[in-house]
């Protein structure tokens, strides 16, 4: 497998609070993944490490091939990828044109024709100072200072935030056609339903662990929620299994989310005197849910 | 190229106020040297010696003092306040260039500020019925560059040691002062060379000693650019 991000036991400690924990992270080249997590899970401290923004305080990292604790390497990776920031602040002294021209001397794979084209899209007034932009409007900036180019990473921290929904679907459009382009897509975001709609993968990362790494197609067809009923206190250790992701105990009913192996999880409940309720799939945004509320 | 020209973008409002203030003031003191020279000193001074009290040893090298210390300010600190920073480094250049390019871009203009009152003097003068020897005022134009250029890079490090808006300029101004003040201590000028002095030529200004100041510039300047390179942003 070809991966263009890859993190060994990467760790950040920021005085005595642990930002990020062993981070094992894995971005498959050519898909779009989403990366969610609560505030402060280490979304973003992740994505700083891996610009080089912010010094792991262990582990090692690739991106694109170059070590991220490298600086040299890292600067090279940099060349290839382009990211979009959630602060989506600017240099607010520049115009929207000298902003673009400045950009571009960076990048000799600066394609000129997407970027007039987006300017017209995203209607930019060239000579606007950045500063008299709106947040809107810096985002679709930063969005055109990202696509612009073609590179083989495109990293957004929160792409959809301050848009209006006609923005937001033209920039999900883009994203989701970003991979046959030849870029690798890899966003963080709090909008779960934009992250079910394009992402090929997902990983959610909470209190700094990486604790689910899954395509959207193993969610869909592997987890499944299961409703129990029980005719008194149901026994605490009885889905002790590897595939339970968690357990919710609701007097004498409970729902336990199995990743796999559905049938050994109705076998012990009826074995315990249980009824089974209800077995459906999971979706997206129930899986968050379960794995940052930690019920288990 | 493109990152001085952010450094120049950066810089310019500051540097165009000083510029101004420089311009304006040197007028004033050039113009108005009769009305002037009450203020800054007795009236039978030479026109020489008032420029040189009222100039380049009295209020307008203090001004150009401060300026040289605001030029300072700035860099990833700030940008990280602004949010600009994460645009900033994500672009396929090191720390390194970046503090080069904002380094060269403030010892330049800090140059231009000492050199414009220098050259003005000599050129305004005729219009009062008065002279100034051009190679004096250059000879000073050449030693508040330097001393200049010493503040700068002072500035420069209090903005990477503090990261707040004001406080990289009050650590500066504190820094300043605090020098001055131990430069002044009795024995002491054996020790440390007071750049006040230097700029206005009553302290040593010979090649030596302006080696020294500008190579501790550059070593200030180079300290900033190490801490920058370790830090997080």
């Amino acid at each position: 497998m070809d991966y263009v991000i890859e993190t060994r036991d990467l760790s950040k400690q920021f005085g005595t609070v642990q930002a990020v924990t062993g981070l094992n992270l894995r971005v498959t080249r050519n898909q779009v993944t989403g990366f969610l997590g609560r505030n402060g899970a280490g979304k973003s401290t992740t994505i700083k490490m891996l610009l080089g923004m912010t010094h792991p305080t262990s582990g090692s990292g690739l991106l694109l091939g170059h070590s991220i604790t490298d600086p040299k390497q890292d600067l090279e990776a940099r060349r290839q990828v382009a990211y979009c920031g959630e602060d989506k602040q600017l240099y607010a002294y520049m115009t929207v044109k000298q902003l673009i021209n400045f950009t571009a001397s960076f990048y000799p794979d600066w394609r000129s024709e997407v970027a007039a084209s987006l300017l017209d899209q995203f209607q930019l007034p060239p000579g606007r100072k950045v500063k008299a932009l709106s947040k809107g409007m810096r985002t679709k900036l930063s969005l055109l200072l990202a696509l612009a180019r073609r590179p083989a990473l495109l990293i957004l921290d929160e792409p959809t935030e301050g848009l209006d929904p006609v923005a937001i679907e033209e920039l999900l459009q883009t994203l989701a056609g970003s991979p046959a382009d030849g870029t690798t897509v890899f966003f963080s975001s709090h909008q779960i339903s934009e992250v079910e709609r394009i992402a090929d993968r997902v990983c959610i990362i909470d209190r700094g662990k990486l604790a689910v790494d899954l395509s959207l197609d193993e969610i869909r067809q592997d987890h499944r929620r299961i409703t129990l009923s029980f005719c008194r206190q149901p026994p605490e250790h009885l889905f002790d299994l590897p595939e339970v992701r968690s357990i919710e105990t609701n007097g004498s009913q409970m729902i336990v989310v199995s990743s796999h192996g559905v049938d050994a999880v109705v076998e012990r409940a009826k074995t315990a005197g249980a009824v089974v309720v209800d077995i459906v799939p999971v979706n997206l945004r129930e899986l968050f849910l379960w794995t940052v509320q930690d019920h288990k | 190229m493109m990152l001085l020209y952010k450094a120049w973008l950066e810089s310019r409002a500051r540097f165009l106020l000083g510029l101004l203030a420089m311009a304006g003031l040197s007028g004033v003191f050039v113009f108005f040297n009769h009305d002037v020279r009450t203020v800054v000193t007795d009236h039978d001074v030479s026109y020489a010696e008032y420029i040189w009290r009222g100039i380049f040893k009295g209020q307008l090298r203090d001004i150009y003092v401060v300026l040289t210390l605001l030029l300072g300010l700035g860099g990833l600190d700030r940008e990280r306040s602004y949010g600009t920073a994460g645009h900033t480094l994500a672009l396929p250049v090191s720390r390194w260039r970046l503090i080069a390019a904002r380094g060269l871009t403030g010892i330049i203009e800090t140059a231009i500020l000492a050199i414009l009152p220098a050259s003005l003097v000599p050129a305004l003068s005729p219009f009062v019925q008065e002279s100034y020897p051009w190679r004096l005022a250059l000879q000073f134009g050449a030693l508040w560059t330097v001393g200049g250029i010493l503040i700068f890079a002072i500035s420069f490090l209090a903005s990477v040691l503090f990261s707040g808006e004001y406080s990289a300029a009050i650590a500066a101004i504190i820094l300043l002062v605090g020098y001055s003040i131990t430069t002044d201590l009795p024995g002491m000028e054996h020790y440390i060379v007071d750049v006040h002095d230097v700029m206005n030529g009553s302290g040593p200004h010979g090649p030596t000693t302006l080696a020294a100041i500008s190579i501790m510039a550059v070593a200030t300047i180079w300290l900033a650019g190490y801490i920058t390179t370790r830090k997080d942003y």
